[in-house]
């Protein structure tokens, strides 16, 4: 029970600590939110007006006192550039990028995992050198390569899906595929390897000596223990994900929070921005503890330590 | 063997099951969406437009439906709302002004006072009626909105300034007679001010409408509301917007009734459009080379074109180094190879401009054009004149979320001035840092593109020169108090040939005796447009954005 209280403490000393950060970088690039706004048709009069009317002619300090204060109320201000209070942006624009998350996160496992047992069992054989290759080829390209890849395919070529987001399910699928690739080809070399690792350990021969198939000694009891490693490596996708997304998002025309960051430094729109690296550092905390608490759950041995 | 045949099975099941639901997806797909059903068409029969639907991609998104809040798009105001005059495209290329929102008007002899007549039975998409006073209300709420970014269309009225100030609570250079009869009083006459007039800025609000909506007006769709021949249905912020036709439109009823836009990155509406799935393409948004490739090959049937108003510069900073040097900055004109960039990067879609004011401009004035010629070296004898024989180093700041051919523009005009001895390297900045260094009067030199906001000269040449203040944030830094003056004077000279005189002897004098930039070239606007579209007819060409009621569809 403590350990939990010291990580929430914790979690409460990383966001302190974001906010601080986020304030002080975004003041010390150069960009004026300002300028951004008024774009080509900026005058000197125009610039000190909306300075003013965005506060930002105030000392720093006065400037982050006041952030803080009224963040800790739950109001993390308005922002500069869509003119809509940035709590309400995040909580808009979240649902998208869970949805978007988990689905590429369901599709990287699943076929991941799927790849490496495959790839594990038919080792040095064709399904083999044919998974390790797409896997390698998952980790190498870059996220837009692989989404406009999977356009040019699917919509393009084959009229099988559609090319933007639109709001259905079917339209979530391109983003998804393309976000999970990456994180796909990691799973599957993991697990192949960690498989293979297990596969002259004496357990199997056990395993295999009382009778089991190769096949089924790897699948109940091989990956059982090459599992964990891999749950470690899903849980830290996830925020890496949370980062890929920014890119797919702009690619399918999904309004999520990656969207809204990225809109968010462009136009130097400091509360969005505030906003949104909060909140993801905050998903991303709390995330991290369920992770943990999720292998302290699976292996044993972690549970006993504590 | 007999596991591999298995296993590749499981991988073409996969796929199947895959295909299954791309199948299902033009079926399944939502009413509203009829988009997506042309695409899975593939063939030509989705290729007729019952619905009246036009589907277009923007590259980027608008930022604010509130025209005074913004003056990055004008998509919104284009289409939602009405100005009192309108620009119409003549046939001969040239643009005059039109009565709009306005029935009748007269301008007293003095050019100070404007008495208008709105047009009878105008009313917002909502049934609320028009009236002189939602005129008055506009114009007001640009001077007092603490983040107006419109001021310079409304100060010219007499009281501006002092509402401006927060000296004065009302605009005294406006009265109201009733519902529809008002006059406008100016501080000084200004010839561009009916110009003025038409552009989206102005844009007529209801005081009703806004004051009902507070702050969500321009942000919420249905509190956004104006008179034009478009209602906004939807606006998904990042994504995308849709507009319907206005059954309360005053004017006539256009062709298309329906307009549903996306936000698209440039290589997925090149395969969005040739798909059939975007019904207007605009060029801009593309990499000249696609267009060359593939759109003046394929589409060359379909191209659309129409001469911008406006025109590329190339500015040098007088505040830097052998900058400030007058036979530097002359050297550095005859160095560019205005007319190899315009062939290899724009394919020669333009014309060569050699002053302030582009072609189509209302003081465009020949004499001062054709006297800059390519001599790289001339230029290179300046130089060594000026003290650099050597050259010397100097820094070309690109803007890196330009157009890749703005980019491609710039790598040859670095590499021209390497030519003439001159180290020229290109530095690339992120749009926020890159306005900071050059609204802080500190960048070296940097191309410009000015479209025209309305037909006036004044537009241009205030822009960049008409203050001390406007000198440094288009790091010109431009010394000389003089001219600078006589621009801030020529707004309001009463006589227009003299006026224009004054702007053609002003653009001489800034260009060719101060070589103050290096004029490039005016550029063509291309569209493609796709099988639904019978004709389209882009409007006279000072802002990118297009007017919906242009199009006929099929």
């Amino acid at each position: 029970m403590s350990a939990v209280i010291r990580r929430g403490l914790g979690v409460i000393l990383v966001l302190l600590g974001v906010m601080l950060l986020i304030f002080v970088v975004l003041r010390i690039i150069p960009g004026d939110p300002a300028s951004v706004l008024l774009n080509e048709h900026a005058s000197e009069d125009s610039i000190r007006r909306l300075t003013e009317s965005m506060g930002l002619d105030k000392p720093l300090p006065v400037q982050f006192l006041d952030y803080l204060k009224n963040a800790l109320r739950g109001d993390l201000g308005q922002s500069y550039y869509m003119r809509k209070p940035v709590l309400s942006l995040i909580l808009t624009a979240f649902p998208y990028t869970l949805k978007l998350t988990a689905l590429s996160a369901s599709f990287a496992w699943i076929f991941g995992i799927l790849a490496g047992v495959v790839s594990a069992v038919y080792h040095d054989r064709l399904p083999d050198h044919l998974f390790r290759g797409i896997s390698l080829l998952g980790i190498s390209v870059p996220v837009f390569m692989v989404a406009l890849f999977l356009q040019y395919l699917m919509y393009f070529r084959l009229s099988l899906l559609p090319l933007m987001y639109d709001g259905s399910f079917v339209s979530m699928i391109l983003p998804a595929a393309a976000l999970g690739w990456n994180s796909a080809g990691s799973v599957a070399r993991l697990t192949r390897s960690g498989l293979m690792e297990q596969l002259d350990s004496p357990y199997l021969d056990t395993a295999r000596a009382k009778g089991l198939s190769t096949k089924k000694a790897i699948l109940f009891h091989g990956l059982r223990n090459a599992i964990l490693p891999v749950i470690t490596l899903m849980a830290l996708q996830l925020s890496g994900m949370l980062s890929g997304a920014v890119i797919t998002e702009s690619v399918f025309g999904i309004s999520g929070l990656g969207k809204l960051a990225l809109t968010a430094v462009q136009t130097r729109d400091m509360p969005l921005l505030q906003g949104t690296v909060l909140f993801t550092a905050l998903v991303i905390s709390v995330g991290n503890i369920i992770a943990d608490v999720t292998n302290t759950l699976l292996d044993p041995r972690l549970r006993t330590k504590s | 063997m007999k596991k591999t045949v298995l296993v590749t099975s499981a991988i073409l099941t996969a796929t199947l099951f895959l295909s299954a639901c791309g199948g299902v997806s033009p079926a399944a797909g939502t009413g509203d969406a009829p988009a997506a059903g042309a695409g899975s068409g593939g063939g030509t029969s989705a290729g007729l437009s019952g619905d009246g639907e036009l589907r277009i991609a923007l590259n980027a998104d608008i930022v604010n439906m509130d025209v005074h809040r913004n003056t990055n798009d004008y998509l919104i105001p284009m289409n939602v709302f009405d100005t009192l005059f309108a620009v119409e495209k003549n046939a001969d290329g040239s643009s005059s002004i039109v009565k709009s929102l306005v029935d009748d008007y007269s301008i007293s002899d003095d050019g100070l006072t404007y008495s208008f007549t709105l047009r009878d039975g105008v009313v917002f998409s909502d049934g609320t009626p028009l009236t002189a006073d939602d005129v008055r209300f506009t114009f007001e709420r640009i001077l007092t909105l603490p983040d107006s970014q419109q001021t310079d269309y409304a100060i010219s009225i007499k009281g501006a300034q002092d509402l401006l100030d927060k000296k004065a609570d009302e605009l005294s250079g406006i009265t109201v007679q009733d519902d529809t009869h008002f006059t406008i009083t100016l501080a000084e006459p200004f010839s561009g001010f009916l110009a003025q007039l038409a552009t989206p800025s102005t844009s007529i609000f209801s005081r009703s409408l806004v004051n009902e909506a507070g702050e969500d007006f321009g942000i919420d769709p249905k509190k956004t509301i104006g008179t034009g021949p478009y209602i906004i249905t939807s606006w998904e912020q990042g994504s995308g917007m849709t507009l319907e036709y206005n059954p309360r439109y005053w004017g006539s009823e256009p062709s298309v009734k329906k307009v549903t836009a996306k936000i698209m990155d440039p290589a997925t509406m090149d395969m969005a459009f040739q798909k059939g799935d975007i019904d207007i393409l605009d060029c801009l948004f593309l990499d000249s080379a696609i267009v060359d490739s593939v759109y003046k090959q394929k589409y060359a049937d379909s191209i659309v074109s129409v001469d911008r108003l406006g025109m590329n510069y190339f500015i040098l900073n007088e505040k830097i180094g052998p900058l400030s040097d007058v036979s530097v900055r002359k050297a550095i004109q005859m160095a560019v190879d205005r007319q190899s960039i315009l062939d290899s990067i724009y394919s020669g879609d333009g014309k060569l401009e050699d002053g302030i004011f582009p072609s189509g401009c209302l003081s465009y004035s020949t004499d001062n054009q054709g006297w800059l010629k390519y001599d790289p070296e001339g230029a290179k004898k300046l130089l060594s004149d000026a003290g650099y024989p050597n050259g010397f180093d100097m820094e070309v700041s690109l803007d890196s979320s330009a157009a890749e051919t703005a980019k491609r523009a710039l790598e040859i005009i670095a590499q021209n001035l390497q030519d003439v001895g001159i180290n020229a390297s290109i530095r690339s900045y992120d749009r926020a840092s890159y306005l900071d260094l050059r609204n802080g009067g500190n960048m070296n030199s940097y191309l410009a593109l000015w479209l025209l906001d309305y037909n006036d000269p004044d537009n241009v040449i205030y822009t960049f020169f008409g203050s001390r203040s406007n000198t440094v944030i288009r790091s010109n830094n431009y010394p000389d108090e003089n001219v600078i003056g006589r621009i801030g004077d020529a707004r309001f000279i009463v006589d227009n040939d003299k006026r224009m005189q004054e702007y053609a002897a002003l653009e001489k004098k800034l260009v060719q005796d101060d070589a103050v930039w290096v004029p490039l070239y005016s550029l063509k606007h291309l569209f493609v447009k796709g099988e639904r579209v019978a004709s389209f007819t882009p409007q006279w060409a000072g802002w990118s954005d297009m007017y919906f009621s242009g199009v006929e569809l099929k």
